[in-house]
């Protein structure tokens, strides 16, 4: 067993970093305070490859692995948890499905401009009632001649609002439940596609989160994702990945907000001594950092099980999991470690638990992971 | 055309450095280790040459360490270096600039390398020996601490920065080497899909044994850290008298009233 990084994924680990450091970071309080990442940031990324990281090389990609992707994401959101989940939802709910489930030509039309950043991914699926029940999923579609129809609507869809390339879930037959469900690839500048809003939140300001209408969105048939009526593979499928992208994500604000708090309790003074100087903060800190740990090597082992192509269900609904919850815990003694200080939005460690919070919600609410766990290891 | 960019890795300099055990350098365990800053941008101003002068030009990045350099060297292969050397020496602390420098002299030899960057000085040793030296042993023209950078038709314009903020301007003719400052260039990230690229391009490793023939002629016998100074002065007493005594201090330690 070998706990290390590959030399390759250090240089990849450093060249991110830097980047983050001084592209991202110095923004990121802006990001959060006008509810948008600049579109130079996004193109800038998509130079980067950091919207292509493991897709291949042929269709536009990097061609690196998803441990690498792991890498970005987290080292992306220990400055921008926005950023963090525009690169998560794009590459693992959108590219994603559509490398694993789309034909050769399908992948060749919609892969390289996603990769690059030209267009930006999103996945349809949530919907008013239907989350964490996919097989509730009310969004219809009929096939009339050479094109699909489809109707109704979708909620808390990440990256939305860039009205870029979508993977959507929509049924033929409700009364099928699951069954009915098909995956489609649709551009998002349609006619029939309306944005009926983007969600002001709580945290990930700088991320869109959008509600859509659909209003007789004619899609091609060869926009068909996978085989007609296994739509809800799809969506399981793809959701698995993306809790890696997740869990990156949330491990990344853990540790953005644990360097912090480890910087001010050396920096800050009390009863004549820096603050970590006690043992209630030297505890506090111990406890954050051996949960960051515990959820890297979740997270990582995770996106290795996935690169060797072995099944990785549990792994990820575990690091999801555990990294949200690490990450809610973190952010939250952060504030604590920074006393009042903390409360106060120069400080960022507000920003960053914010950010947290969402991380135990999305791609499956945690109460989620623990049945996707616990079913397979009773079954 | 054949261009060479010799690089070293260095710690990070926000670490804090303890002694190794003989006291002679310091402590490798736990830094974080990365390109020295200089050589990013020799590396960067090389690259800049190799897209220019375009096919059948040939960029070889160099550098002389443990297996841990490889990283440095795979950062440099992923900016657009088409190939590299490792030579591969796990005592390199222990060598002296003249020692390096004929190192990487010794590989130079008959390899027809017609321009050589390297940075102005290491980050951690500063000696800003080892680019001059290697001008030197292979009788290339030499310029240093460069902040512009042009080449046309065997001749290298090269800016420097003087004194006081004065440039200057040196023209060379090839075959030369020049070492790089800060303000040259701004080195690229490494993209994705380069480091990607990199992953196949060549490394060819060579055991220092090989190439090295010259013997040490600077021994360092110490590395400490510098001794303690004692805390600040706190002054006492009203306003008034305070004000005075900052005055006497200032006159009598520094040029700010005089």
């Amino acid at each position: 067993m070998n706990f290390e990084l590959s030399q390759d994924h250090k240089v990849l680990q450093s060249a991110v970093r830097d980047f983050v450091e001084k592209e991202i970071k110095p923004i990121a309080m802006k990001i959060d305070e006008e509810h948008m990442i600049p579109d130079a940031l996004v193109t800038k990324m998509g130079e980067m490859g950091f919207l292509g990281s493991y897709l291949p090389e042929e269709y536009g990609g990097a061609g690196l692995d998803m441990l690498s992707y792991a890498i970005v994401v987290e080292e992306v959101s220990k400055a921008c948890g926005s950023s963090g989940v525009l690169i998560s939802a794009h590459t693992s709910l959108c590219s994603g499905p559509i490398y694993t489930f789309g034909t050769e030509a399908q992948k060749k039309k919609w892969l390289p401009a996603l990769n690059t950043g030209e267009t930006i991914g999103c996945f349809l699926l949530t919907e008013p009632d239907a989350g964490s029940d996919a097989g509730g999923t009310a969004t219809t579609y009929t096939r009339e001649g050479d094109e699909f129809v489809i109707n109704g609507s979708k909620t808390f869809i990440t990256n939305g609002g860039y009205l870029g390339t979508g993977v959507l879930l929509a049924s033929y037959d409700r009364s099928l439940k699951h069954k009915g469900i098909s995956a489609f690839i649709v551009d998002l500048k349609s006619p029939g596609v309306t944005i009926l809003k983007n969600e002001n939140k709580m945290g990930i300001r700088g991320s869109y989160t959008t509600a859509f209408a659909f209003d007789n969105l004619r899609v091609p048939v060869e926009n068909l994702l996978g085989q007609e009526g296994k739509g809800f593979n799809v969506a399981m499928d793809t959701l698995n990945g993306g809790r890696i992208g997740i869990a990156s994500q949330a491990l990344g604000i853990a540790e953005g907000a644990f360097e912090r708090a480890l910087a001010y309790s050396k920096e800050r003074k009390q009863f004549g001594q820096a603050i970590s100087e006690f043992q209630a903060i030297q505890f506090k800190l111990a406890d954050m950092f051996t949960s960051i740990e515990t959820s890297k090597l979740l997270t990582y082992r995770a996106a290795c099980l996935k690169d060797a192509k072995k099944n990785y269900t549990m792994e990820s609904a575990m690091c999801k999991m555990h990294a949200s919850e690490t990450a809610t815990f973190v952010t939250k003694e952060a504030i604590q470690i920074h006393g009042g200080y903390g409360f106060i939005v120069d400080y960022e460690v507000e920003r960053m638990y914010r950010d947290a919070k969402i991380t135990e919600i999305y791609e499956g609410t945690n109460e989620v992971q623990r049945v996707v766990i616990s079913k397979l290891l009773l079954s | 055309m054949k261009l060479l960019v010799c690089i070293k890795q260095v710690p990070d300099l926000e670490s804090r450095f303890k002694p190794d055990a003989a006291g002679v350098w310091y402590n490798e365990t736990d830094l974080a280790f990365r390109m020295n800053e200089y050589d990013e941008y020799a590396v960067e101003q090389a690259v800049q040459l190799r897209e220019k002068l375009g096919e059948g030009t040939e960029l070889t990045v160099l550098s002389i360490g443990p297996d841990r350099v490889v990283e440095a060297i795979k950062k440099a292969l992923a900016m657009g270096c088409d190939n590299a050397v490792h030579i591969q020496d796990t005592a390199v602390s222990a060598k002296d600039p003249w020692q390096i420098a004929s190192i990487i002299s010794t590989y130079v030899q008959g390899k027809n390398f017609d321009l050589i960057f390297t940075g102005m000085q290491s980050q951690d040793r500063g000696s800003a020996q080892v680019g001059v030296t290697v001008a030197e042993q292979l009788g290339f023209a030499c310029t240093t601490t460069i902040v512009g950078f042009d080449y046309a038709d065997g001749t290298v314009t090269a800016k420097r920065e003087l004194e006081g903020g004065i440039k200057g301007v040196v023209k060379l003719k090839t075959p030369a080497l020049v070492t790089c400052q800060l303000g040259l260039n701004v080195p690229r990230y490494p993209t994705l899909p380069n480091i990607m690229k990199a992953k196949r391009k060549e490394i060819t490793a060579i055991p220092v044994a090989d190439l090295l023939t010259a013997d040490l002629l600077a021994t360092t016998t110490s590395f400490h850290p510098p001794a303690k100074k004692g805390g600040g002065i706190v002054l006492e007493g009203d306003v008034g008298e305070l004000v005075d005594k900052v005055i006497a201090i200032l006159k009598d330690k520094t040029a700010v009233l005089r």
